[in-house]
């Protein structure tokens, strides 16, 4: 299995998760009147606030996955241990996610995002270790489910991270164009202008190991438009 | 703080397979496409208001850009407003229903985990055009909406839906008189496009057609319970034909894969 296929794939907007109600709180920040000209701006502070987070959480679901897969190759007891300790690790990775994640509709929506991750693990992956552990957390966020994605697919923790903030930036611009149009190469450089910052978020959280080397950084503003928008009554996107 | 936030949210965690894959299923899942209109959300509240005493039902919307279809349906008072849940579609109601139905199967499957054992499952879609038709990933039976004031016409003009969902309703009948829509003639128009396959010419006003309506969901939940009812897909396009280099025309259909063939001259195929 080539891990740069994979890649492709996990970034690809086709990918059946659902992925395409989503606007990355774009929706929400332009109803709240933020001018479409800041849209690049609100890309970069997603990648230095929440998008860390995330992309940082799920780096050490997939160091921990990856931890648990080296062991399975003893009995079946020893397996099933295996199995155990990696839910009950993989677990501490999503209270991590959790306690950086203040806005529960920010949470809501990456546990539903999660979830689609989720069919596409048992599915793709059935009976691996890290399908099964994952299965046993309660509704885990996309940052576990992700990370767990990317140590089934063979993706190194660089590839991760890119994927994980690549996806955010893609989701804005391309949100953008449903809410206010403009032609799509527009969109598609703010992508390209992003990708040294991602670059720098991939050196910055490839090597994290530890739950307490997972960013917290929080960014009130998106987090209140999150508020808003998951009670506001007509939304062209979930979140 | 994790159990805080877990809380809040619907009670159902699992993962449960896909439609195709879960014979043991009991919930029958039922799509009602149509376009823009033609009385979808009316359809849903009607069934609700019919059968809600006697079977467990659950409805999910897929607005466009609103949840003003599951407003309506919860203040029709049809159904207990809990049962009716809306999924945005991020502008793309024919993706939610076809290419990536996640969205969906996972409002479905919160719907009948929260009100188990539900009997039916209600799936609307975003009201778009003749083309947008539910995947069998995602119902198992659906019904396909036109109104006499859409046009006498569109029945004719067949499409997917038209043609091969499981049932067409030609709604609004009573108001054929109002529009200059010669009703039998559209009601005719679509059972020639749907190779015997039923149509309901239906008005809220006629009771006999209500009586049609709630008797053919009651027929599929039957047959879907007996294992006698097979998903199928309407298709994304019509049937159609290509002029071959004979002069000869094939005619076909796309969908379906029970007739694989191979554009290109005659003689390659």
């Amino acid at each position: 299995m080539s891990a740069e296929v994979m890649v492709m794939l996990l970034a690809d907007a086709r990918l059946p998760t659902g992925a395409h109600t989503q606007s990355a709180g774009l929706e929400a920040a332009l109803r709240a009147g933020m001018p479409p000209a800041d849209v690049p701006s609100y890309i970069r502070a997603r990648l230095l606030t929440v998008t860390a987070v995330e992309a940082g959480a799920a780096v050490v679901a997939r160091h921990r996955t990856l931890d648990a897969a080296a062991r399975t190759g003893g009995d079946q007891a020893a397996a099933d241990l295996a199995v155990a300790d990696l839910a009950s690790a993989l677990s501490e990775v999503d209270a991590a996610w959790v306690a950086r994640t203040v806005s529960p509709a920010l949470r809501e929506t990456s546990v539903l995002l999660g979830r689609g991750y989720l069919r596409l693990i048992s599915r793709l992956w059935p009976g691996s270790a890290g399908a099964t552990a994952v299965a046993a957390i309660r509704r885990p966020g996309r940052a576990v489910a992700v990370g767990v994605a990317a140590a089934l697919a063979g993706l190194t923790a660089e590839q991760l991270v890119r994927l994980v903030a690549y996806d955010d930036v893609q989701t804005v611009a391309a949100a953008t164009l449903k809410i206010e149009p403009l032609d799509p190469v527009v969109a598609t450089g703010w992508v390209v202008a992003a990708a040294d910052e991602i670059e720098r978020m991939v050196g910055n959280l490839a090597q994290l190991t530890a739950l307490d080397e997972i960013p917290a950084f929080g960014a009130p503003q998106i987090e209140q438009w999150a508020e808003i928008h998951s009670v506001t009554s007509q939304r062209l996107f979930r979140a | 703080m994790p159990d805080s936030v877990t809380e809040s949210l619907p009670a159902s965690s699992t993962i449960t397979q896909a439609a195709s894959d879960d014979g043991a299923r009991r919930t029958l899942r039922l799509g009602v496409a149509g376009p823009v209109g033609t009385g979808k959300s009316s359809l849903i509240a009607l069934i609700c208001r019919e059968l809600a005493d006697e079977l467990s039902l659950g409805v999910i919307t897929n607005d466009i850009y609103t949840d003003e279809d599951a407003r309506f349906l919860r203040s029709a008072g049809v159904l207990d407003p809990e049962r009716i849940r809306a999924v945005e579609t991020g502008a793309c109601p024919h993706t939610a229903i076809r290419d990536d139905v996640t969205a969906n199967l996972l409002a479905v499957e919160d719907l009948e985990a929260d009100f188990a054992p539900l009997d039916v499952v209600l799936v609307e879609s975003g009201g778009d055009n003749l083309t947008a038709t539910f995947s069998p990933a995602l119902v198992d039976a659906q019904i396909f909406v036109l109104d006499v004031a859409g046009g006498g016409d569109v029945a004719r003009k067949g499409g997917p839906g038209i043609g091969r969902a499981d049932l067409l309703v030609v709604n609004k009948t009573d108001l054929g008189p109002y529009v200059g829509v010669d009703v039998p003639q559209m009601v005719a128009d679509g059972r020639a496009a749907r190779d015997g396959r039923p149509v309901i010419g239906l008005s809220r006003l006629d009771r006999a057609s209500i009586d049609q309506l709630t008797g053919w969901v009651r027929g599929v939940l039957t047959s879907f319970r007996s294992g006698g009812h097979v998903a199928v897909d309407p298709g994304p396009m019509a049937p159609h034909s290509h002029a071959e280099a004979g002069g000869a025309a094939h005619f076909h259909r796309h969908a379906g894969g029970d007739e694989d063939h191979v554009h290109g001259p005659a003689g390659a195929a």
